[in-house]
């Protein structure tokens, strides 16, 4: 197998098992009619997810060094703007400004 | 409609161009043409498989074990398509795009929205999904020609998606107005955290899912 051959065959595979974990919900509960149990849990996990998504975004800060200072300075300004303005690319825009000034200064 | 899709879509804009240059930049150092890195944008469109994956052909590692450890690290999507059961619609190919197209950035964006009235629902998250990954593919592509074109210190900017989340996580809070989901997620990251570091994402998801089922099976009469 040369080495495009190899990149190729490695990227299908990706694409397939990635695939399938997208499609698998999809396939189990494609009769229609799910439980409110199902339910129940469909609803809450949107915000149980992107809560922990923010702490999986946040898990490498070195909690020792200033890099915690800008990192919340940061978080601040970007929560405090959108619970002012409700405008989520002011909000991500200016955290994220406001942390690439730390890290780079 | 597609002008406001894209509108609202933005926001992952400023989360998946940055990452996407971050990948493309790394992907180089494999010294694979740059259209290889759009490519892989294209058609496996995961973030952080994508990102595994340089590690994985760097070593050379067999396609067995590519696919295994792709499945497991995006085996977390398996619940993101637990919100659309409905909203997708019927099967057809757009259907197919939709559920290709589900990664952490859309799945967080589409729970987090209200379709302006007057849309039709599923042409819409089309749209965003369309939207999103043209992103993550120029981001890819961008990364993968930098070391010509780029001259921009883009240190810092992988915050976008931190913050991406964070606006998301206060949309939910406006939206749903009820702590229970959050306190459960709070939970369960810390215990994923002290526990699992490096699979941190979905054993949280997992704990979190596990906790709220087991929390309404023993609050049966409270709702049925």
């Amino acid at each position: 197998m040369s080495e495009t051959e190899y990149l190729i065959a490695a990227m299908t595979v990706m694409a397939i098992s990635t695939y399938l974990t997208r499609l698998t919900p999809f396939i189990i509960f494609s009769s229609g009619k799910e439980g409110s149990k199902l339910n129940f849990v469909v609803k809450n996990t949107p915000p149980m997810v992107m809560t922990i998504l923010v702490f999986y975004m946040l898990k490498e800060v070195d909690y020792l060094s200033t890099e915690i200072f800008y990192t919340l300075f940061a978080l601040a300004v970007t929560v405090g703007l959108q619970v002012l303005k409700r405008n989520a690319l002011l909000s991500i825009v200016s955290g994220t400004i406001v942390y690439m000034f730390f890290v780079q200064m | 409609m597609i002008r406001n899709a894209l509108k609202t879509s933005l926001p992952i804009l400023f989360g998946f161009v940055p990452l996407g240059i971050a990948f493309g930049l790394l992907f180089q150092e494999l010294n694979y043409p740059w259209y290889f890195a759009s490519l892989m944008g294209v058609i496996v469109y995961a973030g952080a498989a994508q990102f595994m994956a340089i590690g994985l052909l760097a070593a050379g590692a067999g396609l067995v074990e590519i696919a295994m450890s792709t499945f497991l690290l995006n085996s977390r999507h398996m619940f993101y398509g637990l919100a659309f059961l409905e909203s997708f619609g019927n099967w057809n190919l757009r259907k197919l795009y939709m559920i290709f197209g589900l990664t952490d950035e859309t799945y967080a964006l589409m729970t987090s929205i209200n379709v302006p009235g007057g849309f039709n629902k599923k042409k819409y998250f089309f749209f965003i999904t369309l939207f999103a990954q043209s992103y993550w593919v120029l981001g890819c592509t961008i990364g993968a020609l930098s070391s010509e074109i780029l001259s921009f210190n883009t240190n810092g900017m992988e915050f976008a998606a931190t913050a991406l989340f964070v606006v998301l996580l206060i949309e939910q809070w406006i939206m749903v107005k009820r702590l229970l989901p959050f306190v459960v997620g709070f939970i369960a990251s810390f215990i994923a955290l002290m526990l699992f570091i490096d699979h941190m994402l979905l054993v949280a998801i997992i704990i979190s899912i596990g906790s709220i089922l087991l929390f309404r099976l023993l609050n049966k009469t409270h709702y049925e």
